[in-house]
């Protein structure tokens, strides 16, 4: 949801930048995805194996139909990412006898500019009045590497805490990738228009976020009210 | 209710409502701060995230909003309601009364009154005017506040969409709403906005639409969780199935180090050489054929082509057992459960028995039009399988040898496998199917396993659980199942990634030893029941034909189409134990040559 003008104008400004910082948010989800499958006990523990990311210990699907499955999503949510289409990536964990939907956990991602603030430019959405807010004044000297790496560190330690609150997942479970696109982005034939499988009467976690040089992604978890 | 909680004493019910809405929803961040710079009126700030929709006009809509959250019913009512009395200030008072919120709300009468003025543009100061003066006895703040109203409600929505998921749908439309909004508001919080900058000219255009449009598809598309500018996808084909129940508590207690990892510390050490290599020169390449096998008297009898030869464990000796006529060739060989007799399988369907010590024929036994690829023995019962898909059993020891004809296979049997105590017998063949016959009634299967999607040819019960019986599938499966056979349920599976050409139990571990072909011509050592593959052993150069294992239970023989039978100590017992029991005795060991040749 970007607004195009702000988009064109990356593109030719930023083209560098925005594609880097796009594999690093690719790659971020793709670690977030294996995390929350091994936290929330989707596959079995004993199918992960650690990998040093973010100089924490990443715990990554070794099981190869899983591997499979989130690499496909990736390939095709790196092109999107490149072309600045997605606004949330959603991870919906579903109870596989009733069908009920009992965790989501959302990735909004902002795409913005890091040239002083455009004053023209609209925000990619409502939440981004506050944030880019705060982005203009914070941008103002570009993150190191190191930095982002830390704030996607301590993001995922705080995934990884956010077992102690979240319920205990009962049954059996299955797991489902959406993605907020824009309405002309080029769709592959795996994917199709969903809802947005809300949590009903979910209970609502904001977590923390991270930020590049060209996007902010900010982290909700929401989850069904134990009984 | 907002507006009242700004002018009025009502504040208090403002809160109370804000502390409904907050409740639980958002108990982790602040407000989002451009909401609480948009407010003109400090007083609502710690009151409720969403005060500002309260100074709407347009009474329901925000309110409702607010006060049910995400909760679609109440937007589709609201929403429907509205499009029908939106112009008439009496439904409108009216609908105001139905809600809830009035219910409490001393105010209540002023803000319909709020309402109807809202149906005229809201970004028009003189409407603000006359509104203000239509109400005088309320509120001072209104001709302040209600530029802002429909409006500011999509800026609270704005600030609120973080939160509110329902609200978040609407994204490009509430923007655009929000940018009109915006710039009506920026007189009232030009300050605070610095950051907001909204495009003048966007906003004259979305301001053009009457805000109850806006409102009424803003709304509508909430209600609907439509978006017009973005889709929601879902990658459509299904997740992998997990491959077994997960409990989280054992997860979370888990060791630091991963699963793999720690295991392999307490992991058993299997040799990955061969103890021994001896060349089986003329094995055919036949998946169906059985043509390997070792005998409680610790000897391997191996066909190889016309002929079947026999490999004394303990001497180390060769002796050519027997050759068949030309026209036919060795098909599969079955020791007896004694070890004094070996039956041989030809490719005429003539099943012959032989008395290993004399070196002599005993008997030959006909009834098979085609070749029998596999034998077992269960006392004096030979069960032989043919390439038609018959099995009969053969009594042995009586003249009319052929006591049962076991129908269930369309296709050529190249499994079979006794229980050891003879209760059940389990088939399986090219047609796919596994089949588990009650000893008591061989008519019809017991039960009938359609679950792999290649032939089965690797058979074997567990020795510490009759009722647990292992099949793998050929080339196209390459799935291990595990069967309950008193139930018939299927209790777990593997997926090897290869052909399964044989499978073996451990009598002395809770594992399970796989043979493969194409591609990996490897040995698998699996746990049992935690399917952890403990050690893979690049086995062969092509793929494994038979395997066996030895009477003491700690040696693997296995026989490949790379013409080599070689001996494997993968089951080897822990030191202290009593060492060379039979099998590789250790004395014939010694002497043998690290490689021989069989003929």
């Amino acid at each position: 949801m970007a607004d195009k003008s702000a988009d064109k104008d990356k593109s030719k400004v930023h083209k560098l930048s925005l594609k880097g910082s796009a594999k690093l948010v690719t790659e971020f989800f793709q670690y977030s995805i294996h995390t929350i499958l091994f936290q929330r006990g989707v596959y079995p523990a004993e199918d992960f194996t650690t990998v040093k990311k973010y100089g924490l210990n990443m715990l990554v699907s070794s099981d190869d139909q899983v591997k499979a499955y989130i690499k496909k999503i990736m390939s095709q949510l790196d092109k999107w990412m490149q072309h600045s289409k997605i606004s949330k990536l959603v991870i919906v964990i579903t109870d596989k006898d009733t069908g009920e939907h009992i965790e989501r956990w959302q990735f909004d991602v902002q795409i913005f500019n890091t040239k002083k603030s455009k004053s023209k430019s609209n925000p990619a959405d409502e939440n981004a009045i506050s944030t880019s807010a705060s982005k203009a004044a914070t941008t103002e000297t570009p993150k190191t590497e190191a930095e982002i790496q830390a704030e996607i560190a301590a993001l995922f330690r705080q995934i990884t805490a956010s077992v102690t609150f979240l319920p205990q997942l009962q049954g059996d479970c299955t797991f489902n990738v959406l993605v907020y696109a824009d309405a002309d982005s080029d769709v592959p034939v795996e994917w199709g228009d969903s809802d947005a499988k809300e949590i009903v009467n979910g209970e609502r976690v904001q977590l923390r976020g991270f930020s590049t040089s060209s996007h902010r992604v900010e982290t909700l978890v929401s989850y069904r009210l134990g009984e | 209710m907002a507006s009242a909680a700004v002018s009025t004493p009502l504040k208090s019910h403002a809160g109370l409502f804000s502390s409904r809405t907050a409740g639980g929803r958002m108990p982790l961040t602040p407000s989002p701060r451009q909401r609480q710079a948009t407010a003109p009126v400090s007083q609502n700030l710690d009151s409720s995230p969403f005060t500002p929709e309260r100074k709407s006009a347009d009474i329901s809509r925000p309110s409702s909003k607010s006060v049910y959250g995400g909760n679609l019913s109440s937007h589709f009512a609201k929403a429907s309601s509205r499009s029908s009395h939106r112009d008439s200030p009496k439904s409108n008072i009216a609908r105001g009364v139905c809600t809830p919120r009035k219910a409490l709300e001393l105010g209540v009468s002023d803000f319909t009154l709020v309402g109807t003025g809202n149906t005229k543009s809201s970004s028009s100061k003189k409407t603000s005017l006359r509104q203000k003066t239509s109400k005088t006895t309320v509120t001072y703040g209104a001709d302040r506040f209600i530029p802002n109203r429909s409006n500011s409600s999509a800026i609270s929505n704005a600030g609120s969409g973080k939160l509110d998921v329902t609200d978040k749908q609407r994204a490009k439309t509430s923007n655009t709403e929000g940018s009109a909004v915006l710039s009506s508001a920026t007189d009232d919080a030009i300050a605070a906005l610095e950051g907001l900058n909204i495009n003048d000219e966007e906003g004259a255009t979305y301001s053009r639409p009457s805000p109850n449009t806006i409102a009424y598809q803003d709304s509508l598309a909430n209600a609907c969780g439509v978006n017009l500018n973005t889709r929601i996808l879902q990658f459509k084909p299904a997740p992998p199935e997990s491959s077994k129940p997960i409990d989280l508590r054992q997860q979370y207690n888990r060791p630091l180090k991963s699963a793999n990892t720690s295991s392999a510390q307490f992991r058993r050490r299997v040799a990955t050489a061969p103890e021994r290599v001896l060349d089986a020169p003329g094995l055919i390449d036949d998946y169906y054929l059985n043509l390997l096998d070792w005998s409680s008297g610790n000897q391997v009898a191996i066909g190889l082509e016309r002929n079947v030869y026999v490999w004394s464990a303990d001497e180390g000796s060769v002796s050519c057992l027997l050759e068949t006529s030309p026209d036919t060739y060795v098909s599969s060989v079955k020791w007896s459960g004694d070890g004094a007799y070996v039956g041989v399988g030809l490719g005429t369907g003539e099943v012959q028995i032989w008395d290993v010590a004399e070196g002599q024929k005993v008997r030959s036994m006909f009834g098979h039009d085609t070749r029998v690829g596999v034998m077992g023995w269960n006392k004096h019962l030979l069960s032989t399988g043919a390439r038609s898909g018959l099995v009969y059993n053969h009594d042995v020891r009586i003249a009319e040898h052929k006591v049962a004809e076991l129908v269930s296979h369309t296709s050529e049997v190249c499994g079979l496998e006794w229980r050891s105590d003879g209760a059940q017998l389990a088939t399986g063949g090219n047609d796919n199917l596994v089949s588990i016959w009650d000893a008591r009634s061989l008519a019809v299967p017991k039960f009938t396993k359609t679950n792999h999607k290649a032939a089965v040819k690797a058979l074997a019960w567990c020795p510490w659980n009759a009722n647990l019986l292992a099949t793998g599938g050929g080339s196209y499966d390459r799935h291990i199942h595990f069967w309950n056979t008193t139930s018939g349920a299927r209790v777990n599976s593997i997926d090897t990634g290869s052909q399964v050409t044989s499978l073996r139990w451990s009598t002395a571990y809770k594992e399970i030893v796989s043979s493969s072909g194409f591609p990996d011509n490897s040995l698998s050592i699996w746990s049992y029941p935690t399917l952890v593959r403990n050690v893979e052993i690049p086995a062969h150069e092509s793929r494994v034909l038979h395997s066996c294992l030895s009477p003491d239970g700690q040696m693997l023989a296995t026989a490949a189409a790379d013409e080599s039978l070689k001996f494997w100590k993968v089951f080897e017992k822990k030191a202290g134990s009593a060492a060379g029991v039979g099998a590789s005795g250790s004395s014939g060991k010694a002497e043998m040559a690290k490689q021989m040749t069989i003929r």
